[in-house]
């Protein structure tokens, strides 16, 4: 934790952009951020906040550790690895859905143990262990959609935004697992000792939203 | 450990025997069984164990209240402190680690003094850490009233537990919604997640807010042990209902406490009629543990130097370089006493010994 800024890290790509806007137009617009160049934080003492850039499943680590006060992180990021942080409010962008989905002629044959690809591993764990079906994880880190096509896995448990790559490659949704949008998360010992700043950015952030 | 650790546990000791807290020693192992009977109330469930020489599987401790409460007496009142390791899988880390603690445990009558007591205790071991300190108090028997209140079975009050845990009122709406709790037990509910209040403002948020919904008797005791300690705390100590702990256990009052610099809670604890019920104990308990590994990074400065003092002796004899070392140390700083300078060291000050004076080098 660093001085009397707050310091706020930001989610990498389209998502991140977005967020950055959402602040602006709370009133935690930051000149630099919008003429980078190579620098990798970005700071306006005028309004006391700091921004870096970070992966977008790298925010919640941030945050829980304390090099980031407050930081913006996907709902799916937050259930995958469960950081001890506060979520303090739902900003409502990158709105997505966590589903399970498999080739339109897929049936589910409860005999086998179901073969499940997936970038989340402990949602998936935890999915089908709520309804007690026994699975085998297939962890991936891209392209997800490939292994039920070539057979590496029965089903994917993956996010989906318009289900257009679903679509094309002859996959459809089967179940919901839950929604998805960005979520303004804290840490838990700034959150105490920065609280009057935090809780500001927070009420600015949602008048914003309105 | 470098002074500043060593400082910092001579004054936690200081501040649990001044209250007249006996240090509890105690052996590294116990037999596994205990740790496997009361997981919940563990960390980790992962635990080191071995089979001992007679054929009993035994654990590296992962946790000393459990050991205590086990052999605690029962009559009375046991007031005891301990300054142990234990050895978990932390959350996040890879492997096992060895964890300092410290903290203490109160067992056995406890009255609303003990209560309060401890609860101080634990708001100036924060102090004896860092100037920048915060403690904050829960209830969760009052809270889980008023869970059983709007209605909510076990997984929905677990997840409940989780939302207050993170603050996240957003999330918490539509659970109470989806769980078709009552508007105005909701609307308690979701007061109570937001609530974050100076101890000398509870009675005036929390009366009109509990008042008639959660039993009056536990109310009143919190409401007056969180006048003692706004009282005593001004500033330090707030009430919120973000700390959470496992209703299994923690049935009452439940505290996290926190220093500036350190990212998470060093401080934990609570009273816990839960797992002293499990444990067929008929007493009371209340008690907190400080994780001394998340402290020591605060002191950390003071090994910017390997040494705070290089002494190089040269061909000076024995006695001479004892004295002066000693003199320089003066029992505070460490004083490392070398025949020549050592590459890649760095010390706060360095002196030679010259003509059987210590002279120091600019």
């Amino acid at each position: 934790m660093n001085g009397d800024m707050i310091n706020v890290a930001l989610p990498k790509g389209r998502l991140g952009d977005n967020v950055y806007d959402l602040f602006a137009a709370a009133g935690y617009r930051c000149p630099e951020i919008e003429n980078p160049g190579r620098r990798l934080t970005f700071e306006n003492p005028d309004v006391g906040i700091r921004y870096f850039w970070v992966k977008p499943s790298d925010v919640a680590i941030y945050v829980e550790k304390g090099a980031a006060d407050i930081g913006v992180a996907g709902k799916d990021i937050l259930l995958e690895y469960s950081p001890d942080v506060y979520e303090l409010l739902d900003v409502g962008l990158g709105r997505c859905r966590m589903a399970v989905a498999a080739p339109k002629d897929f049936r589910d044959d409860t005999r086998k143990t179901l073969r499940v690809a997936t970038k989340f591993p402990n949602i998936a764990k935890r999915h089908y262990s709520s309804i007690g079906r026994d699975i085998d994880i297939i962890k991936l880190n891209g392209s997800i959609e490939l292994a039920p096509i070539l057979g590496l896995s029965d089903v994917i448990v993956d996010i989906v935004e318009t289900g257009a790559t679903l679509k094309q490659n002859n996959l459809e949704v089967f179940s919901t697992l839950f929604d998805i949008s960005a979520r303004l998360i804290a840490n838990k010992a700034s959150y105490r000792f920065k609280r009057g700043e935090i809780q500001k950015i927070k009420d600015s952030l949602q008048e914003a939203i309105r | 450990m470098n002074y500043a650790q060593n400082r910092l546990h001579e004054k936690l000791r200081t501040v649990f025997e001044t209250a007249g807290y006996r240090r509890y020693k105690m052996s590294k192992f116990e037999e596994y069984d205990l740790y496997a009977k009361n997981k919940d109330f563990l960390v980790s469930e992962n635990v080191l164990t071995f089979t001992d020489l007679d054929g009993r599987l035994m654990a590296l401790k992962p946790d000393v209240t459990l050991s205590i409460v086990k052999n605690s007496a029962a009559e009375g009142v046991e007031k005891v402190y301990y300054h142990e390791n234990v050895y978990r899988a932390s959350n996040g880390s890879l492997g096992f680690r060895e964890i300092a603690q410290a903290g203490l445990e109160c067992i056995g009558d406890v009255d609303e003094y003990c209560v309060c007591e401890v609860l101080g205790l634990a708001a100036k071991s924060l102090s004896a850490i860092s100037d920048s300190h915060e403690l904050d108090v829960s209830h969760l028997g009052i809270l889980c009233e008023l869970t059983d209140r709007a209605g909510l079975d076990a997984g929905a009050k677990k997840e409940l537990l989780r939302l207050f845990g993170e603050k996240n009122t957003g999330e918490l709406k539509k659970l109470l919604e989806r769980e078709s709790v009552a508007v105005d037990c909701a609307e308690r509910l979701i007061k109570l997640s937001q609530l974050d209040a100076d101890t000398k403002d509870a009675a005036k948020v929390l009366r009109p807010l509990l008042s008639g919904y959660v039993s009056e008797d536990a109310l009143e005791l919190f409401l007056s042990t969180c006048d003692f300690l706004g009282e005593e705390f001004p500033g330090s100590v707030r009430v919120d209902f973000s700390a959470v702990g496992d209703i299994g256990y923690y049935s009452g009052i439940y505290f996290v406490g926190y220093v500036g610099g350190v990212p998470s809670g060093v401080l934990s604890g609570g009273q816990y009629g839960g797992l002293m019920k499990k444990l067929g104990k008929p007493s009371r308990a209340i008690g907190f543990a400080i994780c001394l590994d998340l402290v020591d990074p605060l002191f950390s400065k003071a090994e910017a130097f390997d040494a705070d003092v290089l002494l190089v002796y040269h061909d000076a004899d024995a006695k001479t370089v004892y004295k002066i070392a000693s003199k320089l140390s003066g029992g505070k700083r460490s004083v490392l006493s070398l025949r020549e300078a050592p590459e890649g060291m760095r010390f706060g000050e360095v002196y030679n010994i010259v003509g059987g004076e210590a002279v120091r080098e600019r």
